[in-house]
């Protein structure tokens, strides 16, 4: 069932948790709350269980208006935090609470096959503080998902697990969700997790609602350093902002001649900026900008993911070597660091703005890239992105 | 996509929790003798209790459990000649001390429970900043003695008092004197001032074991129920009151044994017909000076009381509570 938040907000005394916000979860998704403790990702999720009644606004499930039914009354369960397993019921009597509640006499069969689900079939007849942390949080997930609910709301379900355990239960749930096919809402901090499981993902910070979309797109295309440094890494350079973009059409003489970004702009528009400290050119998708409000001659941060970077060794001078191909935005600058992650070495190249953080994928390495070398950066402009520079470059950064 | 940049972090391993608590003991350059010490350093701490226990409780125990089979009178001395009657005779004169004493102390006990409950609920649960204040008013009566306050409870219940000015006009007095626990339009010295003066008593003997079981019980299980669509009254019934089951518990022990063998209500807000078993067994060690049959008494009482409380605890299972 569709879920449509509509200007809800909560405050509690003078602290107000939620700014007023618009949501809409489609039908059948799963849906991430992002953000970091504090956010009010989790005083969303509680309005929307009903646990928290909003300040203002309301709740929509499908056309019901739900924002003022008591929580026993709603069609939506949840999982919560610490389980919130009943100590004094057996598993098999936890997940029949919902069902027995609501006067259903013989439960032993929908037990049984929601105990199948999670994949504890023989421990029907233990009690939750007999067992395990991954066994306990599958109780609670088929406590709430036998009584199919029209939505099922998590919040950070997976924060008291090891990682191992919490990445087999991340497939786990997407597993399930994909098999039951009802709504969940998941709330987390965990940006990979997010991005792992959701069809969508709301990236709350501060009471609101930064970002919205599907997680490829809020990685790819970030539109404040929040989002840029809260999933994933960015590289945020400062930058004079050159030309707007729709005025100059034909300057993109290589734009589709590389080998298509899937999101290239397809007619080319581009925002040209220079590097404020050495004058560097670089180039972007016009629809990558988001520093809209930006005049001409502002300033701008250009973003760029580390992995998206490639480094040439180079001479003191700076020589682009000719493997470095026409069209891409470059940088030059000095490894001051390497270290070896496995999959791929993470490099901190000095340039003469900022240090930048690159990483190569462990093939074919060029074994002159130690520190001390000279290097080009280089990268596609479709994959930089702008943003206004009047925010805190370092938004997000701490905020696990 | 490609790969996520930030290196996944850790999970939290689980630090060895520091070997159980062998606490070291006096730091001593005692060499040799050193490993033997700390083991024998808790049975050191133990042993102002056990000598505690052993002079004031076990002995005196034996010494009247001698008592309970003597025979004899104050003037020829008394002699230990296993004279089990004094068991038999006790319960036949006294059975119906013992009967009302329990009586007496199980109604105080629910009511103890019926307005401690809520009591203990509310200042756990909803009273937030006042929470100290409350708890406080609540052991406050503990400023002053026992037999003050059970004294004052005869001013405020006596005939001309304010009490029966207002049951009596009420035609309350009318209802428990039909059911026998008042009589001639009076309190005072009825089953009900006794019932009464118990249930004041021993009331934050029930608060504050409910309160605690109810203070560190997860609201979150509340919410987890309401989610799971209990009403507000099967929370309650399904979760808050099995959860509350060991401070339940701990507070009608804590309230029942006390009761039970109490004789200052008794005797300070009954009549020579509420007399409790403590009346009876005081009255046989200082007015009537038989001591065989008053220790004979004492032990039934406490033989009576460990099988009652043993039963309970049995049916109330809580041994899987956390």
């Amino acid at each position: 069932m569709t879920i449509t938040l509509s200007g809800i907000s909560k405050t509690f005394g003078d602290v107000t948790a939620v700014q007023p916000l618009d949501l809409t979860v489609p039908e059948g998704t799963f849906f991430a709350l992002l953000g970091a403790s504090g956010c009010g990702k989790t005083t969303t999720l509680r309005m929307i269980a009903g646990l928290e009644e909003p300040t203002s606004g309301s709740i929509l499930l499908g056309d019901e208006d739900i924002t003022r039914l008591p929580p026993h009354k709603r069609p939506v369960n949840t999982v919560f935090q610490n389980y919130a397993l009943f100590p004094h019921l057996d598993v098999a009597e936890n997940i029949a609470f919902g069902l027995r509640r609501r006067g259903v006499k013989s439960v032993r069969k929908q037990v049984a096959e929601m105990l199948d689900l999670v994949q504890l079939g023989d421990m029907a007849r233990r009690r939750p503080r007999q067992l395990s942390g991954g066994q306990q949080q599958r109780v609670a997930l088929a406590r709430a998902l036998i009584n199919r609910p029209q939505v099922l709301l998590l919040d950070e379900p997976l924060g008291a697990l090891d990682l191992k355990l919490r990445r087999q239960m991340q497939l786990e749930l997407k597993r399930i969700q994909t098999e039951v096919g009802i709504t969940f809402v998941h709330v987390t901090h965990d940006q990979e997790e997010a991005m792992t499981m959701a069809d969508g993902v709301a990236v709350m910070h501060g009471g609101r609602v930064v970002q919205l979309g599907p997680p490829a797109e809020l990685y790819e295309n970030p539109r404040s350093t929040f989002v840029a440094n809260f999933l994933g890494t960015s590289n945020l350079i400062e930058a004079e902002l050159l030309s707007g973009a729709p005025a100059s059409g034909g300057a993109a003489p290589e734009a589709g001649a590389g080998n298509g970004a899937p999101d290239e702009a397809g007619d080319g528009a581009e925002v040209r900026v220079k590097v404020v400290e050495t004058g560097d050119p670089l180039r972007l998708p016009a629809a990558r900008c988001s520093a809209e409000s930006v005049p001409p001659g502002g300033r701008v941060l250009v973003g760029v993911r580390p992995e998206k970077i490639s480094l040439a060794r180079t001479d003191e001078a700076g020589t682009v070597p000719p493997e470095v191909p026409d069209g891409r935005n470059r940088l030059t600058g000095r490894i001051r660091d390497a270290s070896y992650l496995g999959v791929s070495w993470q490099y901190l190249v000095e340039t003469p703005t900022c240090e930048l953080t690159v990483y190569e994928q462990n093939v074919e390495r060029d074994s002159r890239l130690a520190p001390g070398a000279h290097v080009v950066l280089h990268w596609r402009p479709a994959h930089t992105f702008a943003l206004d520079a009047d925010q805190d470059a370092h938004a997000g950064e701490e905020a696990l | 996509m490609t790969a996520v940049a930030t290196p996944p972090p850790a999970g939290p391993a689980p630090g060895a929790a520091p070997g159980t608590g062998q606490e070291p003991g006096t730091a001593d350059s005692a060499g040799g003798g050193r490993r033997s010490r700390r083991g024998l350093t808790p049975y050191w701490l133990l042993l102002p209790a056990g000598l505690w226990l052993a002079v004031f409780f076990v002995a005196p125990l034996f010494y009247q459990a001698s008592t309970s089979v003597q025979s004899g009178s104050l003037e020829e001395g008394f002699r230990v000649t296993w004279q089990f009657s004094n068991y038999t005779d006790a319960l036949g004169t006294y059975g119906e001390h013992f009967l009302r004493s329990f009586g007496y102390a199980a109604v105080a006990t629910a009511l103890c429970l019926l307005i401690g409950y809520p009591l203990a609920y509310m200042i756990a649960v909803r009273a937030g900043r006042w929470r100290n204040l409350l708890l406080v008013l609540v052991i406050a009566p503990f400023f002053t003695s026992f037999l003050i306050r059970t004294l004052a409870w005869k001013t405020i219940l006596s005939d001309g008092g304010p009490v029966v000015a207002v049951l009596s006009s009420l035609h309350i007095l009318d209802v428990t004197g039909w059911l026998g626990l008042t009589g001639d339009d009076r309190v005072l010295a009825t089953p009900l001032a006794v019932v009464c003066g118990l249930t004041y008593n021993f009331l934050p003997f029930m608060i504050l074991p409910l309160y605690s079981s109810l203070e560190r019980m997860d609201t979150s299980l509340l919410e987890a129920a309401r989610d799971l669509y209990a009403t507000p009254s099967t929370t309650f019934r399904k979760v808050t009151f099995p959860l509350s089951l060991p401070g339940v518990v701990a507070g009608t022990l804590l309230t029942f044994i006390p009761a039970s063998g109490d004789y200052i209500n008794a005797q300070l807000l009954g009549s020579p017909n509420e007399q409790m078993v403590g009346n009876a067994i005081q009255k046989q060690f200082l007015n009537v000076l038989d001591y065989p049959t008053a220790a004979a008494m004492s032990f039934i009482l406490m033989a009576l009381i460990l099988i009652m409380v043993s039963g309970y605890l049995r049916k109330a299972g809580t041994e899987e509570l956390v």
